[in-house]
């Protein structure tokens, strides 16, 4: 994939992502776009280390210029607390759904304002 | 509460601006190439995840340990009362996992060990492992659970967080450098990430009702 063509799917991710984040009441379908965001946010860094007609940034594999391996790397930290923050939200949602039986967040908004019912 | 946000967010916005401006000294950046060649590796990602940027590695391996201990305890309460049927096993998916397993492991450790001099790392490699232990998830949830005994599990992980620590003590306090810190380095990020990985796809799998 070419550098420009990641470069709009990304921010073309970061928007679907956001939008979904934002609009939809369901805490799952929020964690869903945020995980979509982010996301793009890595594809984003990954196409900003495209150059062109560029190698993978290890030595020894011929002449031409390497991607820049600075963005890879710090993809590489994102991914993975990206899994694991996800796992943890999830596991937050889940002891909501036990403990209030709604995941949407402008009930547990009202509740909050009015009173939780009495189960 | 909310003065101290703000000022918090003006002095970061602050330390950005300073940064971008020129006016704080910048280090004298070494090429990655010449970084690459002192640490005896080929794989540029993997000498400035493992060399330059150990601090940046060793914090988000920290992290990524406490997150695990937040899912642990999170779900140690909850037991769904609406659980589904449990996960349908099929003669395929058994055999499947069974043929896949091993090959999985190897090729694991495989790309855990040639990190430094080609595409892999700890983290892919972790990932992988951690994927093969979904595998053997689908072998069956009691068998496995008789297989794999999960304190077990939990210790190991943290002694591989300690090994990481006395590793990354040896390369940033002593500065040591060359391939056999960052193959030792990969190894135990492999063994971490993936029991990390476990560990979660377990929890989950226990507060279904799977277990």
């Amino acid at each position: 994939m070419e550098g420009l063509t990641a470069l709009a799917l990304a921010i073309a991710l970061l928007g679907v992502g956001l939008w979904t984040l934002i609009v939809r009441r369901n805490l799952i379908w929020k964690l869903l776009g945020l995980n979509v965001a982010s996301n793009g946010a890595i594809l984003f860094l990954v196409a900003l280390a495209h150059r062109p007609a560029a190698r993978p940034p290890i030595t020894g594999l011929g002449p031409g210029p390497s991607a820049d391996p600075l963005p890879h790397a710090l993809v590489l930290t994102a991914i993975v607390i990206d899994f694991a923050t996800l796992a943890l939200a999830l596991v937050f949602v889940i002891v909501l759904t036990e403990r209030r039986h709604t995941q949407d967040v402008r009930r547990l908004e009202r509740d909050e304002e009015h009173g939780w019912p009495e189960r | 509460m909310k003065p101290l946000a703000a000022l918090t967010v003006l002095g970061l916005l602050v330390l950005l601006g300073l940064g971008a401006s020129g006016l704080l000294p910048r280090p004298e950046l070494p090429l990655p190439e010449h970084v690459a060649a002192a640490w005896g590796a080929r794989n540029l990602v993997a000498t400035i995840v493992l060399g330059v940027r150990l601090w940046d590695t060793l914090f988000e391996i920290l992290i990524y340990a406490m997150t695990i201990v937040g899912v642990k305890l999170g779900l140690r309460p909850v037991r769904w009362e609406g659980a589904g049927p449990p996960v349908a096993e099929t003669p395929l998916l058994r055999r499947a996992a069974d043929l896949l397993l091993g090959p999985v492991v190897v090729f694991a450790l495989y790309v855990a060990t040639s990190g430094h001099l080609g595409p892999g790392g700890g983290f892919p490699a972790g990932a992988l492992l951690g994927t093969g232990l979904l595998l053997a998830l689908a072998k069956g949830v009691e068998r496995l659970s008789a297989e794999v005994y999960e304190p077990t599990l939990e210790w190991v992980k943290y002694g591989a967080i300690v090994a990481i620590l006395a590793l990354t003590g040896v390369v940033l306090v002593l500065g040591r450098k060359g391939s056999p810190y960052l193959i030792a380095a990969n190894l135990l990020m492999t063994v971490e990430v993936a029991i990390g990985a476990w560990v979660i796809l377990h929890r989950f799998a226990k507060s279904r009702g799977e277990l």
